[in-house]
């Protein structure tokens, strides 16, 4: 298949959460810029909650991913059900991060001033 | 009339293929490259086949002129409506617009094809209106001939307990209706049918009955419901391994299996249904190959049985002002109901200048989506290489695919082709076509339906 092919498939596949995803991107953008203003870095800031959290978030996906597509856990069962299960999951705890790590940032800033 | 399977030079120079070939590559080189013709291909049919024959032709062809016949605003994605009849998907996601796919340059005349008089090379609307081709392509699709079946319409769909994944997306909703209806009524007897002739997704029936037994399940109340699949042959599915995986789960899941019936008639306001037992030496399954005229016979013997849920599925074929033309099948498995191409390269068998793609054609297997997404490649490069004078490049495998849901929330990725008794054929080796998987269900609930439109547009 080529590439645009490739590119036709993810754009209609993307197309019903196009608002989602732009409010998403959105929301992490402003998040950021306003934490990076005030002094953030990914790299320097420490958070072991912020951590925890991104991941217990991620471990929930386990059990809402299968649902969101109209399944259950049970009927994951192969080898590949469980990567995709677990890259789904990981892809989370990431997003979660992402969100979590800067907002942990500005609420000890808060603490601090 | 037979004629060779290849134009004569004089057709050739006729239809202006004394154009300029140099630049085509063969069909294994790409379509970056075009021909350019002053030849009129007409394209009668705008569903998957159609519409996904129009983009690529729009790609190569420089100069011609190609013309959809295709009467219908909506382009429906039919395979959701497994999922819309299930209550899994709202009607709405299988509708687009067909102007949405449609490239420029091509006309279209939104009217039904009546006849074609394939020895002049001309096809006459319903509206009166008569065109004459260089080139056909036959995409016209399958015909629901429910009047075959005594007593039902298309219009009983979601009324008496009746439900027909079929009857279009109105009936795929009131298929839903219908089986919710049951549900409700907390007990009875459902009956799931099979046809006596190739239809298209012939998994479609299978699906139905899973994804109803997924239902009755849910309800907590299964023992109050009776199940029965009643089947004109003795196969289930026409993949050997799934036909056997479906019957023996069937089994375990109290589907009580008869073979050799077909649906011969039914009484809605009784809510009855006729079986014709046409014999334990029927063979039919999916693919078989009984025949309109060979319907009713009256020696064969009918069992009558009450029901709360019937899912009719009707007996198919290629549309009348195909069927009357000539260029349905004259013998073998298929005469009188189906296009006559060669089931490789897709060329009509005895009128060079055809082709056709999609459900219309007679083959063992085929009538889905994802052949569909097969054949287009092959038919493009058969068709421009007719056009040019030259050998026909390509030559379809019979691949062909169903998603073979298991339960609301499962299915097995199935793909087959013709060799070798139609043995797998997997796309993905992380994929094994024998395992029921939450991710093939993903594909079927979310990926499928994108690939779907992307070959539509002639980009897979």
């Amino acid at each position: 298949m080529s590439i645009d092919g490739m590119l036709t498939i993810l754009m209609y596949a993307l197309a019903p959460f196009k608002w989602l995803l732009i409010m998403g991107l959105i929301v992490i953008i402003a998040l950021h810029l306003l934490t990076y203003l005030r002094g953030y870095k990914i790299t320097h800031h420490r958070s072991r909650l912020t951590n925890l959290l991104a991941l217990l978030i991620g471990l929930t996906a386990i059990l809402w991913v299968p649902w969101l597509t109209h399944s259950t856990l049970g009927y994951v069962a192969t080898v590949f059900d469980w990567i995709a299960l677990l890259g789904a999951a990981t892809a989370t705890s990431v997003i979660a991060f992402i969100i979590l790590h800067p907002l942990s940032y500005l609420i000890s800033f808060r603490d601090k001033e | 009339m037979q004629k060779s399977p290849l134009l004569t030079r004089r057709e050739l120079l006729k239809v202006g293929s004394g154009l300029s070939v140099g630049s085509l590559l063969p069909f294994s080189g790409l379509s970056a490259s075009t021909l350019r013709t002053q030849a009129h291909i007409v394209i009668v049919g705008g569903g998957a086949a159609g519409m996904a024959m129009v983009n690529r032709l729009a790609r190569r062809l420089q100069g011609g002129t190609i013309t959809l016949v295709e009467p219908r605003e909506t382009h429906h994605y039919q395979p959701g409506w497994t999922m819309v009849a299930s209550g899994i998907w709202a009607a709405e996601k299988t509708m687009r617009l067909n102007a949405q796919f449609l490239p420029r340059g091509v006309k279209w005349l939104r009217d039904y094809a009546d006849s074609i008089d394939a020895d002049s090379k001309r096809i006459t609307l319903v509206g009166g209106e008569t065109l004459e081709y260089d080139f056909l392509i036959v995409a016209s699709g399958i015909q629901l001939n429910y009047h075959l079946i005594d007593g039902m319409t298309p219009a009983l769909v979601g009324q008496h307990g009746i439900g027909s994944v079929y009857a279009g997306i109105e009936g795929a909703s009131r298929t839903n209706q219908a089986i919710q209806t049951w549900l409700q009524s907390g007990h009875g007897r459902g009956i799931f049918t099979a046809a006596p002739t190739p239809v298209k997704c012939a998994g479609a029936p299978l699906k139905m009955t899973f994804t109803t037994l997924s239902r009755l399940e849910d309800t907590g109340r299964r023992d109050a419901f009776d199940v029965d699949y009643m089947a004109p042959g003795a196969s289930l599915f026409s993949q050997p391994w799934v036909d056997e995986f479906v019957k023996q789960r069937f089994d375990s899941q109290g589907v009580n299996r008869r073979h050799h019936y077909r649906l011969s008639a039914i009484d809605p306001q009784a809510k009855q249904a006729e079986f014709a037992f046409v014999g334990p030496e029927s063979e039919f399954t999916s693919h078989h190959q009984l025949r309109e005229a060979e319907f009713r016979r009256d020696d064969q013997p009918t069992v009558i049985a009450d029901y709360d849920f019937l899912h009719v599925v009707p007996p198919m074929s290629a549309h009348d002002f195909v069927k009357q033309s000539a260029l349905i099948a004259q013998d073998g498995p298929f005469r009188g109901e189906w296009l006559d191409v060669d089931i490789h390269t897709l060329q009509h068998n005895r009128y060079p200048e055809v082709f056709g793609i999609g459900d219309v054609i007679g083959a063992p297997i085929n009538k889905t989506a994802a052949s569909v997404k097969a054949q287009a490649p092959v038919v493009e490069g058969n068709l421009l290489a007719v056009m040019q004078g030259n050998a026909l490049p390509a030559s379809h495998s019979g691949y062909t695919s169903c998603p073979m849901i298991t339960g609301i929330g499962k299915a097995m990725l199935v793909e087959f082709g013709y060799a070798d008794n139609f043995a797998f054929m997997p796309s993905f080796p992380f994929i094994d076509p024998t395992e029921e998987s939450w991710a093939v269900w993903v594909m079927k609930d979310r990926m499928l339906q994108p690939a779907y439109y992307a070959v539509l547009e002639g980009k897979a």
